[in-house]
């Protein structure tokens, strides 16, 4: 018996190969993600969204990947969805004093709490605006990862690591620099 | 930011060597997470439906479809499907908006929502199946309702409907024929 009706293209017979990949790589996935974001609300939406976006691009892009390749396109959904959470204006499950709290507790004030999570989400957005590969490289590098296991989890070369993160520097420097003249003027 | 050298060794520390520096402490604390509870909320959410059903059908598969459904009208918090029920028609959205939600230990999670020309329940089209999740009315909801073997016939005779119209396959190719 077939599953889709004569004359339909069938679908492709391996979405239970993308649940499987995704279920091999969750040990990985959610350090990632939680390492970025850092509660578990967010870490547990970053995860759904990326099984689901998993899903959609496996037919046509992602299930005919080497499994390298797979597991690395993950691993890029994941702080892909991250970073969106991020860049939201508003977190929708923080609480102040609570979840806010980590990144900002360098400033004790609320007033310089709030400035500094706007601050954050400036930065999430300056990342994100940086091109493909160096935007990962960089997002997993502020997740706290080593030289060597970026490279690993994207499976790039490390070289190309060290390239990117010293490129991305200069020019989140060169973006800050210009940021804050903007709000000199 | 007083985070002493920089991790390149280059001379200032900057906004990249203090996220890297707060990611290495929050290693040490990731929580447990369950990959089930992920994915049958992630399953949940792709069996509501993410795409818009109703505006990638041609004008054509829209009076098919409108021919054959009922239109019905749920007042605000009522249930147009329930969980644990078994699952006997598919819904398009006309009006109003609509939550998904699970039940986690008592608990309702709220996995999604959904509204205008959203198809939910489509995974009730394989027989003999269960809600994986609640679908309830926030507003005032309109709904054009086939059941799942008008549903069934429906997506038979239009060979040409599209990808995303398709994807209620995904859980009978995994083999989960008691899930929604």
């Amino acid at each position: 018996m077939t599953l889709d009706p004569p004359g339909r293209e069938a679908a492709p017979a391996s979405y239970a190969d993308a649940e499987a990949l995704f279920r091999a790589a969750y040990r990985d996935l959610i350090p990632a993600a939680y390492r970025l974001l850092g509660n578990r609300a967010d870490t547990e939406d970053a995860a759904q969204n990326a099984f689901h976006k998993l899903m959609v691009a496996w037919p046509k892009k992602v299930g005919g990947l080497p499994a390298d390749e797979q597991r690395a396109y993950l691993i890029k959904i994941v702080i892909n969805e991250a970073r969106q959470i991020l860049r939201r204006p508003y977190r929708s499950r923080e609480f102040p004093g609570v979840d806010a709290g980590d990144r900002a507790s360098l400033s004790p004030s609320i007033e310089e709490k709030v400035q500094a999570k706007e601050e954050l989400r400036l930065v999430w957005q300056a990342i994100g605006e940086l091109p493909g590969a160096r935007r990962d490289v960089v997002t997993l590098r502020a997740a706290g990862y080593e030289y060597e296991e970026i490279a690993a989890e994207l499976d790039i070369h490390i070289s190309t690591v060290r390239s990117h993160i010293s490129n991305a520097r200069k020019q989140l420097s060169r973006r800050a620099a210009r940021d804050w003249e903007g709000e000199q003027q | 930011m007083s985070h002493g050298r920089s991790a390149d060794g280059t001379s200032q520390p900057d906004v990249l060597d203090w996220l890297y520096e707060e990611g290495r402490q929050r290693a040490t604390r990731v929580p447990e997470f369950d990959v089930e509870r992920t994915l049958s909320r992630a399953r949940a959410a792709l069996d509501a439906g993410a795409v818009s059903f109703w505006t990638v059908l041609n004008p054509a598969e829209r009076a098919a479809f409108e021919a054959t459904a009922q239109e019905r009208t749920f007042p605000a918090g009522t249930a147009l499907m329930r969980e644990g029920e078994r699952a006997g028609e598919v819904m398009v959205i006309l009006d109003g908006w609509t939550k998904i939600c699970v039940d986690e230990e008592g608990r309702e999670a709220v996995v999604a929502e959904r509204g205008p020309g959203d198809l939910v329940g489509e995974q009730g089209t394989a027989p003999g199946n269960v809600r994986s999740a609640s679908v309830i009315a926030l507003g005032a909801v309109r709904a054009l309702v086939m059941t799942t073997a008008q549903y069934t016939a429906f997506t038979g005779e239009h060979p040409g409907l599209p990808d995303v119209v398709k994807r209620h396959t995904y859980d009978r190719l995994i083999g989960r024929p008691d899930r929604f």
